[in-house]
């Protein structure tokens, strides 16, 4: 049987790759129903903020070709009240839990960091500094390599803990954010997070989401995260861990092929909560097939000539 | 809950643009059907357009099959409507928290049901549940408001419960059956009656908000159900979500989740 070990950033080596995109896995505990969430690589939580934050008003998700838009606005129950009340379920469910955090500023993210450094039942933490659906909710930092540079410093100063940075694909370089980045002392990269688009009622002659503006995920976003995550794996030296549109195991392998150490499954799990859980059967099954022994064999394996 | 895949028994063209579907189902399944409840539907995962599954209202049930009733008003509820027997589905329910049982049950009082368009499926529930379990509905009242006389829906299988007790007053936009007007009012005049009457109702937002408006002056108590957009239907992605008030918050208001926390709110707690 194929070993799925994979090591997403010095020293965490997790028992396989397949992990769940924060603000699509809940606080995690809402899949425990579905299938046994321990036998996840990693589970991410929806991104926490110092402050619960209630998100935006109207309409927060409308379905377009093939994915959808969501303007959540970064609902959350804050911090304090995961620890309290989230945490210690997670822990006796045996999850492996990784930690999506935001902030309005640099000095929020960096008390975040502080906060959670050293708490029993944390494996890492991921700076969300791409979501296009609020203004202060990290895309400031997201698209200036040199601020997203800056805000990794700090939260390394503030942490132990491993960093992974959640890139945004809505900039004309990712690979200049990705390196700054990682010379600033981030562990790993994650991406990508939600592409900005639009949706209008045109017989009512007006924006569909509350927030005008919403980002976009599902496999329409597919091709994008792969060219991403391709070009990104090739200029950098720490693990890149792919995100978009991944709704298979077969999708799961391509990123895996482009470069990616481990993947997040997202809006694929609104769609069916055990998606998570068959991709990574699939994925052993498939290695079986093809007598991978070890899945690291496996990753950046894409030969150079197109078909 | 339950997930799993299953096939359409047959499909039934209610009005132009609305559908009875039939499903097989697990008997797990039916026996946590309960009226007020819902499923996400969807069809072959592999297309991905559409990509996310539907919420429907399961409108009745029986041993080992459940029926929904589908207007088409976009993709997903076109191509639903358009499956044949032997179709193949995809099933994520029984989900949502339903009316509350011991209210709909309740003999001391009458109980007045409001349904507004396509809110017959949910309201109906209750209705064929007492119908198919034999007990009464003496006491019980069905105002039901539609558009148009083609878009009445259910109207044989509604009758059938005047047998149990049911009082059916039905209401069109443009008069072309029952009176003209619109449903709130038929529920105005007898709430001032019959003001110990407990509400319980399901339609468009603005229906709602005039429900809610009804109660608050008449200071009748009721349950109303919601039917926000929905991604997951189980509580992981706070699209759906509804503002209701709150007496744990600093502003009076919290958001609460319509898939998990919902569909069906006490009415005065809903902040439109
Ligand atoms: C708990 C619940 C129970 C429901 N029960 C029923 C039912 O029994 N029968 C029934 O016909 N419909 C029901 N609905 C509404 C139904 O889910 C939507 O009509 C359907 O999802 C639209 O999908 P679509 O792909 O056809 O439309 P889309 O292409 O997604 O949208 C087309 C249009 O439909 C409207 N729409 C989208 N989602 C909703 C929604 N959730 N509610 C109202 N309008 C919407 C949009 O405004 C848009 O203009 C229910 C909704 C909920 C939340
Ligand atoms: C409803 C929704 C909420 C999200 N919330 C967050 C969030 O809180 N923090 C974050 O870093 N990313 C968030 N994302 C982005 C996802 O984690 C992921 O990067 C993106 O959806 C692309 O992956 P997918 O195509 O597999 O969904 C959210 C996505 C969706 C659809
Ligand atoms: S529909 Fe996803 S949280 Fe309610």
């Amino acid at each position: 049987m194929v070993d799925l070990k994979v090591e997403i950033a010095p020293g965490v080596i997790l028992k396989n790759p397949v992990l769940t995109a924060s603000g699509t896995f809940g606080y995690g505990r809402e899949y425990a129903p579905y299938f046994d969430i321990s036998k996840l690589g990693a589970i991410i939580t929806k991104g926490l903020s110092l402050q619960p934050k209630t998100g935006n008003p109207g309409v927060r998700i409308t379905e377009t070709a093939c994915g959808m838009l969501n303007a959540i606005g970064l609902e959350n129950i804050g911090v304090e009240r995961f620890l309290a009340d989230e945490l210690p379920i997670l822990r006796k469910l045996k999850a492996v839990v990784i930690v999506n955090i935001f902030g309005n500023n640099q000095s929020d993210y960096a008390a975040l960091a502080a906060k959670l450094d050293g708490i029993a039942g944390i494996t890492a933490l991921e700076i969300n500094i791409s979501c296009p659906n609020v203004k202060a909710g990290g895309i400031q930092f997201g698209t200036d390599p040199q601020a997203a540079a800056k805000l990794v410093a700090a939260v390394r100063k503030e942490t132990s803990l491993p960093l992974i940075t959640k890139l945004s694909p809505n900039v004309s370089d990712i690979v200049a954010v990705a390196k700054a980045v990682e010379e600033a002392g981030s562990d790993s990269l994650s991406l990508i997070n939600t592409l900005l688009g639009m949706a209008i009622d045109l017989d009512q002659k007006r924006p569909i989401l509350g927030n005008v503006t919403g980002g976009l995920s599902g496999p329409a976003i597919k091709p994008v995260a792969l060219r991403m995550v391709y070009q990104v794996a090739q200029a950098v030296s720490i693990p890149v861990i792919g995100i978009g549109g991944i709704v298979s195991a077969r999708d799961a392998l391509e990123f895996l092929l482009a470069g990616a150490t481990a993947i997040e499954v997202g809006t694929a799990s609104f769609i069916n909560p055990q998606t998570a859980s068959k991709i990574v059967e699939g994925i052993e099954n498939y290695l079986d097939d093809q007598g991978c022994d070890r899945i690291t064999d496996f990753i950046g394996s894409l030969e150079k000539n197109p078909i | 809950m339950y997930l799993f895949n299953t096939e359409i028994v047959c499909n039934q063209k209610l009005s132009p643009n609305i559908f009875r579907l039939r499903l097989k189902a697990t008997k797990d399944f039916c026996r946590e059907a309960a009226p007020g409840k819902f499923v996400m539907l969807g069809t072959d995962d592999s297309l991905f357009d559409p990509l996310l599954r539907r919420p429907f209202g399961i409108c009745r049930w029986g041993e080992d099959w459940f029926e929904v009733v589908i207007k088409i008003v976009g993709k997903g509820s076109c191509q639903l409507s358009r499956l044949e027997s032997g179709g193949a589905v995809a099933i994520h329910g029984p989900l949502g928290n339903g009316y509350p049982k011991d209210q709909l049950e309740s003999v001391q009082k009458p109980l007045f049901l409001v349904a507004g368009g396509m809110g017959i499926a949910s309201i109906a529930s209750h209705i064929f549940s007492a119908l198919d379990s034999k007990q009464s509905l003496a006491g019980t009242f069905l105002f039901y408001g539609a558009a148009s006389y083609s878009e009445l829906i259910l109207r044989n299988e509604l009758t059938a419960a005047t047998a149990i007790g049911l009082h059916i007053h039905t209401i069109t936009d443009d008069g072309s059956c029952g009176r003209q007007g619109l449903v709130t009012q038929l529920l105005a005049t007898e709430l001032q009656n019959q003001p110990q009457g407990r509400v319980f109702a399901c339609g468009p937002e603005p229906m709602l908000k005039s429900v809610q408006n009804v109660l608050q002056k008449v200071g009748s108590e009721g349950y109303i159900s919601l039917e926000n957009r929905m991604a997951c239907g189980f509580g992981v992605c706070l699209g759906c979500v509804q503002t209701v008030l709150s007496e744990d918050s600093k502003s009076g208001v919290e958001t609460a989740k319509v898939c998990t926390q919902g569909p069906v709110f006490p009415a005065q707690e809903v902040v439109f």
